[in-house]
């Protein structure tokens, strides 16, 4: 729908000569390149800490990978006494029905993560879910999807890791759904148009 | 919501270009550092430099990302990935073997290149398999080393300069409704349009 730009209109005709075939050069490398691309609010806040901390971080590496690892058994720990915990306070309390353990796909081999399905009173159609996950890449938006029959059945929500992959990162979500048995979860990246799954980071373990 | 249409988003919805705040008084006058200064304070481990830098290049290195790439969050990643090993290796740099715009486009390439073989074969899954009308790789990699140098450049301008070449290319507005959204007289937005195109040509034949 937009109109591509003439010099003529731009500037009109008081340019001649070598000027002139300078500015058309120009113009014509403006068309080519096209807008410079919308950057998000973390690339327009300049420059973070990690870039600056790379060497360090590479030179760490083993380091790093312990720690990871550390904190995934801490999240998976966690996650495991508050089921504990809360199948021990018997009565209405919500309890665990299914706990999955991820492993992460060779696109981020260092992820790791656990999803727990609870009981609910209004379950069968609300199904919440608590999701604990470590190693995946900063800054980035990851979409949950139930799996029935080897594929992606339907959204069960969408979460954010911040900051830092160090740290397990813990979110709430619903699976909307009915759940039948040999039903499991993944987790994606968004995929194109927002409607279908983008690539696989988190699998479950075994699979 | 992603935003991979912005042509068609900036046709809809004029105004809202993607447009960048103007200061209220125009730069002074260009006596900042070169990138070859800045990249030889970086290799010196000077954050000020590289924050610098950063604010030079970072639309570029986007830009290029989003080209290779084609989505948001990968690009963002290559982003991160470029400049942190611009950090790392700026005190390799030899002014005598090139320009620092060369040098800094090739450290970015590489990490794109880096990411994008990291993505793995899902990537190359997720492209059509359908014959394109769509540039073919060489044709590509021009036309990104063309956006690489006019963004860079672009950055090089004032604010006023480059905000009246933003809304004349890329908003779909003609000069005279550029001229009603700034309020200025149509005489002016020309002008600067002019004075605009005329410094791009000054760096980009300096730089190139």
């Amino acid at each position: 729908m937009s109109r591509e730009p003439n010099l003529n209109d731009l500037i009109g005709d008081e340019a001649t000569g070598a000027e002139r075939q300078q500015l058309q050069n120009v113009h014509e490398m403006l068309l080519e390149a096209g807008p410079p691309p919308e950057l998000s609010d973390t690339l327009e806040a300049g420059p973070n800490l990690g870039m600056t901390l790379g060497q360090q971080q590479r030179q760490r590496k083993v380091k790093r990978r312990a720690m990871l690892l550390l904190a995934a058994a801490i999240a998976v720990f966690a996650v495991f006494v508050a089921g504990y915990a809360s199948r021990s306070t018997g009565g209405g309390g919500p309890h665990a029905l299914i706990t999955q353990q991820f492993t992460g796909t060779k696109l981020v081999p260092q992820a790791q993560g656990t999803l727990q399905v609870w009981n609910s009173q209004d379950a069968g159609t609300n199904w919440p879910m608590t999701l604990s996950v470590v190693g995946l890449p900063t800054n980035s938006y990851y979409d949950v999807y139930l799996v029935r029959n080897g594929k992606p059945w339907g959204a069960c929500g969408t979460f954010r890791v911040g900051g830092s992959n160090e740290s397990p990162v813990t979110v709430t979500l619903s699976a909307p759904y009915t759940i039948h048995s040999g039903d499991t979860w993944v987790v994606t990246r968004p995929g194109r148009g927002g409607s279908e799954p983008g690539q696989t980071v988190l699998k479950p373990v075994n699979a | 919501m992603r935003k991979n249409d912005g042509d068609m988003e900036i046709a809809l919805e004029v105004p809202q270009p993607r447009l960048r705040a103007v200061p209220s008084d125009p730069a002074p006058p260009d006596d900042s550092p070169s990138d070859a200064e800045l990249l030889a304070r970086v290799g010196e481990r000077d954050r000020e430099a590289f924050e610098i830098l950063y604010g030079r290049y970072v639309r570029s290195v986007f830009g290029l990302a989003l080209r290779r790439l084609g989505d948001r969050g990968h690009a963002e990643d290559a982003v991160q990935e470029a400049f942190t090993a611009i950090w790392r290796s700026a005190s390799t740099y030899r002014p005598e073997r090139g320009a620092a715009g060369g040098w800094l486009y090739t450290v970015a390439r590489n990490a794109i290149v880096d990411r994008l073989r990291r993505n793995g074969p899902s990537a190359d899954a997720e492209l059509p398999e359908l014959a394109s009308l769509e540039p073919g790789p060489a044709q590509q990699a021009e036309q990104s080393d063309v956006a690489w140098r006019v963004h860079r450049a672009l950055e090089e301008l004032q604010p006023r300069e480059r905000q009246v070449i933003e809304l004349a290319y890329w908003s779909g507005m003609s000069q005279s409704e550029v001229a009603e959204y700034l309020h200025l007289p149509l005489g002016t937005v020309k002008t600067r349009t002019r004075s605009g195109l005329a410094r791009l040509a000054a760096v980009l034949e300096g730089e190139l």
